[in-house]
């Protein structure tokens, strides 16, 4: 195993651990709720657009 | 959100506009060279027997317009503005947000000089010489960097997903075009790369395939993770759900560009690898193009009347079917078939129009109404007529390529019980001339479509700002 290699495994196992740690997060249900009511926060700005460049 | 409970937040918004309305104009210019160099191939006499508009020196500027120029402006005026109204907040700086707009299209302004010139890298997706380079580096930082200064400055707690994925192709836009450029300069308009052979092609094509990964489908995700529930008028079917195809994306997409090089002489494992990821990576992208589309669950029916969520649907089920076909296309046995057949060509404009130009389009008309003020467009028919163009034409185009590319890899390989080859490459080439004609029509009729677009939009800016003016008069009175 060369240096190339142990950092390649390394990457690896970072993304692999991250992308774990990320399911967990997110499919925890206990943060669901959380989770969805910020998909609903981009609904909220449907006022209409006011410019603030000079015309 | 914050931002607009007590006083109302002025957004810095004309630099969108400017951008939207140059995308359009940039859809049109490109689709066309386009559609010129298609016919180019069906019929050689359109090279007119000059340097300047051969195939060669037009082809890049067809990709570099309909990337750079019309991608380009549709994520720096989604970014902009989605930003901003994500965040509750004005830009951090609007005169950097200009100075972005004007850069950028002085960099396409040099792109149309100096691709017919002949003044090349030879790096596909990449060719600018390196003056323009540097240029490209110093916009994309400006952007980069007045972006994240605006999300720091946002007024909501939490950073909307579509940010994410813009922040992320700011991220690795920056070091794919900066270690890809990589070159030595011998005079204004000729450099050389520092990579040479197999690391050479290695860097083009992690630099080729992220660029796809991260400005193509990255940028355009932000944009359908906010456009597509906006006019649906309903939240994402699963913001969880988008989390996860954002870390999903982002940890995966950079193993890919190996499958590229597949039969090369790269190392074999790193094809094999990019193959293997790429195959992995259909369960993210199909999970994020069922959560755009079952955004619409229990609304289906707005799709019989709201043509501007048409396009953002449709595209939904493009961006699917691309990243099922490139997984498929990258394994090796796949690849020995297409790899360097039309059958690529299909693959990358049904990414290319049916997904990125798809929601570009949705997303230009649903800022054209809320950026000048007015409930529909100047026509609502036209947008309709838009669509089946735009549909149509990308469906003739991809159909030709795929069977174009098919018989190519399939003659290519076909030798009779000698061991000859059974036909010669000027056979395969006078075979795929029917579907260079078929690909020629398909991306006309996809340009026309654009033209009904900028059309449109310019006769609603047109029509908005006749009725402000009435309104002033109105009020003065």
């Amino acid at each position: 195993m060369t240096m190339n290699d142990w950092t390649g495994v390394f990457l690896a196992l970072v993304a692999v651990i991250g992308m774990v740690a990320t399911y967990v997060l997110v499919f925890r249900p206990s943060n669901k709720e959380q989770f969805e009511a910020q998909g609903r926060m981009i609904l909220d700005d449907d006022d209409p657009v006011k410019l603030g460049d000079k015309r | 959100m914050e931002g607009n409970s007590a006083t109302p937040v002025k957004y810095d918004m004309e630099v969108v506009r400017w951008f939207t309305i140059a995308a359009a104009i940039y859809a049109v210019v490109g689709t066309l060279v386009g559609v010129i160099i298609a016919a180019q191939l069906a019929f050689p006499l359109m090279n007119f027997d000059l340097e300047w508009l051969t195939f060669g020196r037009l082809r890049p500027l067809h990709t570099n317009a309909v990337i750079f120029a019309f991608g380009g402006c549709v994520l720096f005026a989604t970014g902009h503005y989605i930003v901003q109204r994500t965040g509750g907040t004005r830009l951090w700086s609007n005169k950097l947000a200009w100075f972005t707009f004007i850069g950028w299209n002085l960099i396409i302004v040099s792109a149309v000089v100096s691709f017919p010139m002949g003044w090349t890298q030879g790096k596909e997706y990449a060719e600018l010489e390196w003056p323009i380079d540097l240029a490209i580096a110093v916009v994309w930082l400006v952007y980069g960097f007045n972006y994240i200064m605006t999300v720091g400055i946002r007024k909501t707690s939490h950073i909307y997903v579509s940010n994410w994925f813009t922040m992320a192709m700011i991220v690795m836009i920056t070091y794919l075009h900066v270690f890809n450029s990589l070159a030595i300069p011998v005079s204004l308009t000729k450099s050389y790369s520092i990579y040479s052979g197999v690391q050479d092609a290695m860097v083009q094509w992690w630099y080729g395939h992220n660029a796809v990964g991260f400005f193509l489908t990255g940028g355009f995700l932000a944009i359908m993770y906010y456009f597509v529930p906006k006019q649906a008028g309903r939240p994402v079917f699963s913001y969880r759900l988008s989390v996860l195809h954002f870390w999903a994306l982002a940890f995966g997409y950079v193993w890919l560009g190996g499958h590229h090089l597949q039969y090369t002489a790269l190392p074999d494992w790193t094809g094999s690898l990019g193959a293997a990821v790429s195959l992995a990576m259909i369960i993210p992208s199909w999970g994020g193009a069922m959560n755009g589309m079952m955004t619409l669950s229990g609304a289906w029916d707005k799709l019989r009347t709201d043509y501007i969520l048409r396009f953002l649907v449709v595209s939904l089920a493009f961006y699917a079917m691309s990243t099922f076909e490139g997984p498929v296309m990258s394994i090796k046995t796949v690849n020995a078939l297409s790899h360097y057949t039309d059958w690529t060509i299909g693959h990358v404009h049904s990414g290319a129009l049916g997904w990125v130009a798809m929601v570009s389009f949705g997303a230009i008309y649903h800022l054209i109404k809320k950026l000048w003020g007015v409930d529909k467009m100047y026509s609502d028919s036209l947008v309709n007529v838009h669509f089946w163009l735009a549909t149509i034409g990308t469906v003739i185009y991809v159909v030709a390529m795929w069977v174009s590319g098919i018989m190519q890899g399939l003659m290519w390989r076909d030798y009779d019980e000698y061991g000859t080859l059974s036909y010669t490459f000027v056979e395969s080439v006078s075979a795929m001339h029917p579907y260079y004609v078929m690909r020629m029509i398909g991306g006309l009729i996809f340009n026309i479509g654009t033209v009904i677009a900028l059309f449109n939009i310019v006769m609603t800016v047109r029509t908005a700002a006749s009725l402000r003016s009435t309104n002033a008069v109105a009020a003065h009175a």
